[in-house]
């Protein structure tokens, strides 16, 4: 773990924050929760990984979330996020993933789709968490080709989510925002920015936010990602299980800025194993902070 | 280190498959000492808890009674190759359970299992054996309250089919 702690740039007072959307994470399967996010936002993000279910041995989406997603009409718009798609990973990445979103897509208009910029199999074994790519050139070559595929199938907009570092990082060719500027200039995707991701880099690793940011072309971020995890033998973990901290949100504001009207949505993410312990009230009171925050 | 390398020592390093050599990239050997990889570890610990616990919370609090939660979570993680479906990975534990040397741990984990299946559209219909009266234990199980130590013993059946009104009947044979 860095020693160094790099303090995320804050939004000061002086900074009139852009306004942005706001959405949140919805995994189906809680309509009473569903009634509370909805009035508070613009955009509903969906898991595929965490609405499909086994039905006949093979994984299919789940008729009764589908129909949840399908009433909300034009009450908010939906867009995907997945998480198993495993783009970086060396051998190919997942099918299965792939055919869930072929069927969701069939059925319900998204604005946009998206994933994360790493691997979570190796080998058809899988980790158990997602890894970062190391920012070499044959992994850049490799995800550019990989993104042209689903910009090819899908024509929709695609964006990358910068992940959490789990592990130290390798010292490839790029740096981090190198690494994403390279990526979005050769393909044209769009991209995700975590700010908890980035806090919780800083804190493990003493990652340097800000310079980060200053490198990044804010012209490609699209949405940006607030949530909050806990912490475990000095380790901020990317589990998505609290109400979010001032220094995110603070974080989501200076990005948002930075992004000058690219960003297009704040979203608030949260587990469905986590929904029992924060309450329907505390989800809803977080959506109109930021909703506030946010000015939309 | 090309990339399938980076890849496959990493997967090593992450479920302790892999034995660094002195001849590994020193960036190998940087994360196997790293506090970073055993956090990592922990991390998934925590990611397939919160997930086993909305999914299977009959047989998770009978295992925490027990004081086996870690001990059958840790050895779920090592022994199998866990999808990043979540809702796979609640029948694959109960599944691993289904066959424990605890007979009430076995019987509780069919039971959701069979549960579980049925409530998704699963048109069988399933018998599980138990050792000991079930009523007071399922009840327990979901308040979540402590299982009496005296638990009476007998032999009975719980039948599990969409047919059921509540889905499931339980049955003494004797």
């Amino acid at each position: 773990m860095g020693m160094v702690h790099h303090a995320a740039p804050t939004n000061s007072v002086q900074e009139q924050t852009s306004k942005c959307s706001v959405g949140a994470t919805y995994e189906g399967r809680d309509p009473a929760l569903l009634d509370r996010i909805l009035p508070h936002v613009d955009y509903i993000e969906v898991t595929l990984e965490t609405i499909a279910e086994v039905r006949d041995d093979k994984l299919r989406l789940s008729d009764e979330v589908m129909s949840e997603l399908k009433d909300i009409g034009k009450a908010a718009q939906i867009i995907v996020h997945g998480v198993s798609l495993s783009i970086g990973s060396h051998d190919g990445w997942q099918p299965t993933y792939l055919n869930l979103l072929d069927d969701f897509l069939q059925q319900i208009d998204v604005a946009w789709h998206s994933e994360h910029l790493g691997y979570t199999k190796v080998d058809a074994q899988h980790l158990g968490i997602m890894l970062a790519m190391p920012k070499t050139e044959q992994a850049l070559d490799m995800v550019c080709e990989r993104v042209g595929r689903i910009q090819d199938r899908y024509k929709l907009p695609f964006l990358l989510e910068n992940i959490v570092h789990v592990v130290p990082d390798f010292p490839g060719k790029y740096s981090d925002a190198g690494f994403l500027n390279a990526l979005t200039d050769r393909t044209g995707c769009g991209l995700i920015v975590d700010a908890y991701n980035l806090e919780c880099d800083a804190h493990n690793h003493g990652f340097d936010i800000s310079e980060f940011l200053a490198e990044l072309n804010p012209r490609n971020v699209r949405e940006v990602h607030v949530a909050c995890g806990v912490e475990h033998n000095g380790f901020l973990l990317d589990v998505h299980s609290q109400l979010t901290r001032n220094s995110t949100v603070e974080l989501a504001q200076h990005i948002v800025n930075q992004a000058a009207g690219n960003a297009q949505v704040v979203v608030y993410e949260f587990m469905p194993e986590a929904v029992p312990g924060l309450g329907h009230d505390a989800i809803a009171g977080e959506l109109a902070r930021l909703r506030a925050a946010f000015g939309h | 280190m090309d990339l399938a390398t980076h890849q496959r020592k990493l997967l090593g390093l992450i479920r302790s498959t892999y034995q660094v050599c002195p001849n590994d990239d020193a960036y190998i050997h940087a994360v196997a000492q790293s506090q970073d990889l055993i956090e990592a570890r922990r991390n998934i610990f925590l990611w397939r808890i919160y997930v086993l616990e909305r999914t299977c919370p009959l047989t998770l609090r009978l295992l925490k009674g027990r004081g086996l939660l870690e001990e059958a979570v840790s050895a779920f993680i090592a022994e199998h190759n866990i999808s990043p479906f979540r809702e796979t990975q609640g029948p694959a534990f109960l599944d691993m359970l289904s066959s424990h040397t605890d007979q009430l741990i076995a019987s509780v984990a069919q039971f959701e299992l069979a549960l579980m299946k049925v409530r998704q559209g699963d048109s069988s219909s399933y018998t599980i054996s138990w050792d000991v009266e079930p009523h007071n234990i399922l009840y327990s199980l979901a308040k979540d309250i402590p299982i009496t130590d005296e638990v009476p013993k007998g032999v009975y059946h719980i039948l599990v089919s969409s047919e059921l009104p509540s889905l499931f009947q339980i049955v003494c044979l004797e």
